[in-house]
């Protein structure tokens, strides 16, 4: 291991930067501008109204009391309207289809004091909206149906959480897991078509020609895309974090720049894990650039090494629940345990003595140090 | 035992060396010995096996069987190849880096790192003035100049110069081969691929190649001679079909194949 050559190959990849803006701007403003959108998508969603209809098709006693106080705390809700015309199942179906409805709460023909069962009717078509005006209305059918019944309570529901507030939103989940994606992604694609370059090009036959050593050349483009995958980081996780007020200024409105996601943990420790993690991206680009021949090629491995990653780390839906056939998939993806390792640290606030991340940087090490051998063996490969 | 070096030790040997792709003979068998300090020719038509053998000359390639010396050491050899110098036939350079930038970082693998004598490696070809150009806005002459600095700044003992002259007008063809002859002058071994037969005659000696086989070894003269005819595309033709009739099908399916 020459270090000379090693600085060589590091300050080559420097200068290719350097002199490629496109992609430097890939590399640092494409996350910030996607960070920024989800953060506005996200931080200001709107509360959708909704619109709701009670309907009657019981024939107890007791059940025309129930709509009506139904309806009247069910108004007291923030973003609920009531429409008191519709009268029966059918009208209620066909209002829904024609979008002048959002849920309709039936009161089955076998309702009773002793059989509170309630029916609740959405149109089905978008299951994550429909159900973000579900909580306001099941709070309000609890207690009402309580109220009704002969003092009979049910218990209220109130959630807590160990870590965070309850009221984290979904961005202060969200955020630990889009920073250590993105550097996965970008760096991965930039060292894949960078490398694929050096094979097409004529330039990796040449530096084989040369005393450097394969270990050389994997440690050199570690380093020089490391060093671009921390800029990237630092910048990212500066945006994420922090939050910058600007006033208004004339006919500028108030704004803010940057998301200022609560992290309970050390910023640095972030960054350590999304390092190791971005280095394994280094070398399974430079592995997986050997199966490719055009750039076209490298973005084909997107939807068969990216896109699955995504689905499969916990991005959006924790590793527990997936079917137990793709568990054990999930436990081998390295950046299943970028994103553990960031969630305990961002919002649990582990430090390094905590065993869970100290084990989710042991893997990622591990995964890290696999991804340089299989580099470092298809580099000697023949460029017939 | 002392001995008596009567003769230096050859720069360049294979022994029997051959490589195989599947049903294709790349190099089919070749033995050769190549004394330092000349020009060598290596002349034949596309896909005769020109790189191939460059290729496992150098180590770049693993032989199917045979053996490879460079300067004595059986390659391939990592250490060996801060002798060796290698300009491929695609340029081989970066072309969003500057002609400056590409220079120094060859060299720099090579251990070169001495900025007065890269500058003299620029003004060789011509290229001292353009040292700040990205390699991609210069002319292809210019890249090949700088192909060729890149490969020869290390000032290694024995080079190979896989087709070097494809693509570069007359006037700086004959700067190349000057070039050549000085590195020669000085003691330097070259290894030249060329299909283009008027190039011959620049060679100290030619191997006629094709099939992955030497057809025939010697000077430009000599092998005229042994042909019969003043042409050496004809005395290229001659050695041949003399091997080619020489050879029963049966020994040889890549000829009746594809």
């Amino acid at each position: 291991m020459n270090p000379l050559r090693v600085a060589a190959v590091f300050r080559r990849i420097v200068a290719q930067f350097r002199r490629d803006p496109r992609s430097l701007a890939l590399l640092i403003v494409a996350p910030l501008a996607i960070i920024a959108l989800l953060g506005w998508v996200l931080g200001s969603q709107q509360a959708t109204a909704a619109r709701v209809a009670v309907i009657n098709d019981s024939i107890s006693p007791g059940s025309g009391a129930v709509v009506v106080r139904l309806q009247s705390a069910l108004e007291d809700q923030p973003g609920i309207t009531i429409d008191r015309s519709v009268g029966d199942d059918s009208t209620a179906r066909q209002m829904l289809k024609d979008k002048k409805l959002d849920l309709v709460v039936i009161l089955p023909a076998d309702f009773s004091v002793q059989n509170r069962k309630i029916d609740l009717l959405t149109l089905g078509l978008n299951s994550t909206a429909e159900a973000a005006a579900l909580p306001a209305v099941q709070k309000v059918l609890i207690s009402a149906a309580a109220d009704s019944s002969a003092g009979l309570a049910l218990p209220t529901i109130e959630r807590a959480t160990v870590y965070g507030s309850p009221n984290a939103t979904q961005l202060d989940s969200l955020a630990p897991v889009v920073v250590g994606f993105f550097a996965y992604f970008f760096v991965f694609i930039l060292t894949g078509v960078s490398f694929l370059r050096e094979r097409i090009g004529g330039t990796l036959e040449r530096l084989l020609a040369t005393p450097v050593s394969r270990a050389e050349i994997v440690l050199g483009y570690s380093l020089g895309f490391g060093f671009f995958a921390t800029l990237q980081v630092a910048i990212v996780l500066a945006f994420v974090l922090g939050r910058l007020a600007i006033p208004a200024l004339g006919p500028v409105p108030a704004f803010a720049i940057g998301l200022g996601v609560h992290t309970a943990g050390n910023p640095l420790i972030s960054y350590l894990l999304v390092l190791v993690l971005g280095l394994g991206a280094v070398s399974l680009g430079i592995f997986l650039s050997t199966f490719a021949r055009t750039e076209l090629q490298i973005l084909q491995f997107i939807p068969i090494v990216i896109v699955p990653q995504g689905l499969l780390s916990g991005f959006f839906w924790p590793i527990e629940g997936l079917p137990n056939l793709l568990q054990p998939v999930a436990r081998i993806l390295p950046v299943t345990y970028a994103i553990d390792g960031l969630r305990q640290v961002m919002i649990a606030g582990a430090d390094l003595s905590s065993p869970q991340v100290l084990l989710d940087l042991g893997v990622l090490t591990g995964i890290a140090a696999v991804f340089v051998i299989l580099a470092a063996a298809t580099i000697r490969r023949e460029v017939a | 035992m002392t001995v008596t070096p009567a003769t230096p030790p050859p720069a360049v040997e294979a022994a029997a060396l051959r490589k195989d792709f599947g049903q294709i003979h790349a190099v089919d068998g070749i033995d050769m010995s190549l004394p330092p300090g000349r020009i060598y020719g290596l002349l034949g038509p596309n896909g005769s096996g020109k790189t191939t053998l460059i290729r496992l000359l150098m180590g770049l390639a693993s032989a199917t069987s045979g053996t490879a010396k460079v300067l004595g050491v059986e390659m391939p050899s990592r250490a060996n190849l801060s002798r060796i110098g290698y300009m491929t036939q695609s340029d081989g350079i970066y072309p969003e880096l500057s002609v400056w930038e590409n220079l120094t970082f060859f060299a720099a693998l090579y251990g070169q790192t001495d900025k007065a004598q890269l500058h003299a490696s620029l003004e060789l070809v011509e290229l001292d003035t353009r040292a700040g150009t990205p390699a991609q806005n210069l002319s292809g002459g210019m890249r090949r100049r700088l192909s060729m600095a890149c490969a020869l700044a290390h000032h290694p003992t024995v080079i190979f110069l896989d087709e070097p002259t494809v693509g570069v007008d007359p006037a700086l063809r004959v700067q190349f081969w000057e070039h050549f002859h000085r590195l020669a002058a000085d003691g330097a071994t070259l290894l030249v691929s060329s299909h283009v037969m008027d190039e011959a005659d620049r060679c100290d000696e030619l191997l006629f190649i094709r099939d992955g086989r030497v057809l025939a070894q010697g000077t430009s003269a000599e092998l005229r001679k042994r042909a019969g005819t003043d042409n050496i595309e004809t005395a290229f033709l001659r050695f041949a079909t003399d091997s080619a009739s020489a050879a029963t099908p049966a020994a040889q399916p890549q000829e009746t194949g594809r």
